[in-house]
């Protein structure tokens, strides 16, 4: 009986230290500086609606500008794309490229990868 | 005919004002528009996309009153297409007015909406204003703009555009006013100049900071 209390105990231990050991890589990858292109880490295009007013896109500017990450932006009107390149080494996940977007009064359509000229 | 024809106009294009008054989280904007006898400096700030708040002063040349007011814009609605866009806005504010007439200072309110509608070859906007200071002096404005770019521009260059601005203040001898303007911008800046059919100047200026 107490054999098998101690192996219940060691299971469960080793459950526990496996399952946080894999709930923390997992939080890792999520909060890791990734643009969902492998290849392309260093630099992203986003897909945009309403990008119409020069004036009024100047708003994109001003936000990513205050991100760490981001080395520069570039407006293309003509094909609705707003194109980011990062930093040596750093980078913005999907998701917060979406909500900087969003915060710039605009909407997300799609990410494409940003070293071939999108 | 001409009244027929401006009313039209003024129901077709039942969209956008001249200048957003939302800008993005952190963004300031001044506004310093001259128009139809009134001159006005618009200060405000965007704690998010959404709404903004600031400082308006406006001085009426025909009614001869000032006010200082608390601003508050909410942008109620945005329409994101992939080559065009359509705003919804509430403004609204509350202050002190003066008259010299009266000499006296009063609370006032006025409050109103602006939509606009634009593509990167056509604009079209409708704003709307009832300001209320006493059954004496209340006013209701409302001006509708339509705008046809001559050249597409790319981001970073000189933006130019042809408008025609028609305003209609019920109570006023001169009703219905045309002006056809020129809208320049820039960068941070945009610049607005024009003549109304009542031999009114028009210049206005924004800067997005």
């Amino acid at each position: 009986m107490k054999q098998f209390k101690t192996k219940t105990l060691i299971s469960i231990c080793t459950m526990f230290i496996l399952g946080s050991t894999l709930s923390n890589h997992a939080f890792a990858a999520k909060g890791s500086p990734e643009n969902g292109f492998n290849n392309c880490p260093q630099a992203v295009n986003v897909q945009v609606n309403g990008l119409v007013c020069d004036f009024c896109a100047r708003a994109l500017e001003k936000v990513f500008s205050k991100k760490e990450e981001v080395q520069s932006i570039k407006v293309d009107l003509d094909k609705g794309l707003v194109k980011v390149k990062f930093n040596q080494d750093q980078s913005l996940n999907q998701t917060v490229l979406t909500e900087l977007i969003t915060d710039s009064g605009y909407n997300v359509v799609d990410f494409l990868p940003g070293c071939s000229d999108g | 005919m001409k009244k027929l024809s401006i009313t039209f106009l003024l129901l077709l294009f039942i969209v956008a004002s001249h200048s957003r008054p939302v800008s993005y989280p952190g963004g300031w904007t001044v506004m310093q528009t001259n128009e139809l006898g009134n001159h006005n400096l618009h200060i405000h700030y965007s704690p998010s996309a959404k709404y903004s708040i600031g400082y308006r002063g406006e001085l009426m040349d025909q009614s001869d009153i000032k006010f200082h007011t608390f601003q508050f814009n909410r942008l109620v609605k945005r329409w994101n297409k992939p080559q065009e866009q359509a705003n919804f806005y509430w403004k609204s504010g509350i202050g002190v007015f003066t008259s010299n007439a009266t000499n006296n200072n009063q609370f006032g309110v006025f409050t109103g909406f602006a939509a606009d509608w634009e593509t990167r070859r056509y604009f079209t906007s409708y704003e709307n204003r009832y300001f209320y200071l006493n059954n004496k002096h209340k006013e209701f404005t409302q001006k509708a703009r339509i705008g046809i770019a001559p050249y597409i521009g790319n981001y970073g260059d000189l933006h130019t555009w042809l408008m025609l601005q028609v305003e209609n203040t019920p109570q006023n001898p001169d009703n219905f006013v045309v002006t056809p303007l020129l809208r320049f911008f820039k960068g941070p800046v945009m610049i607005e100049t024009g003549y109304s059919d009542n031999d009114e100047f028009l210049f206005n200026f924004i800067y997005r900071l």
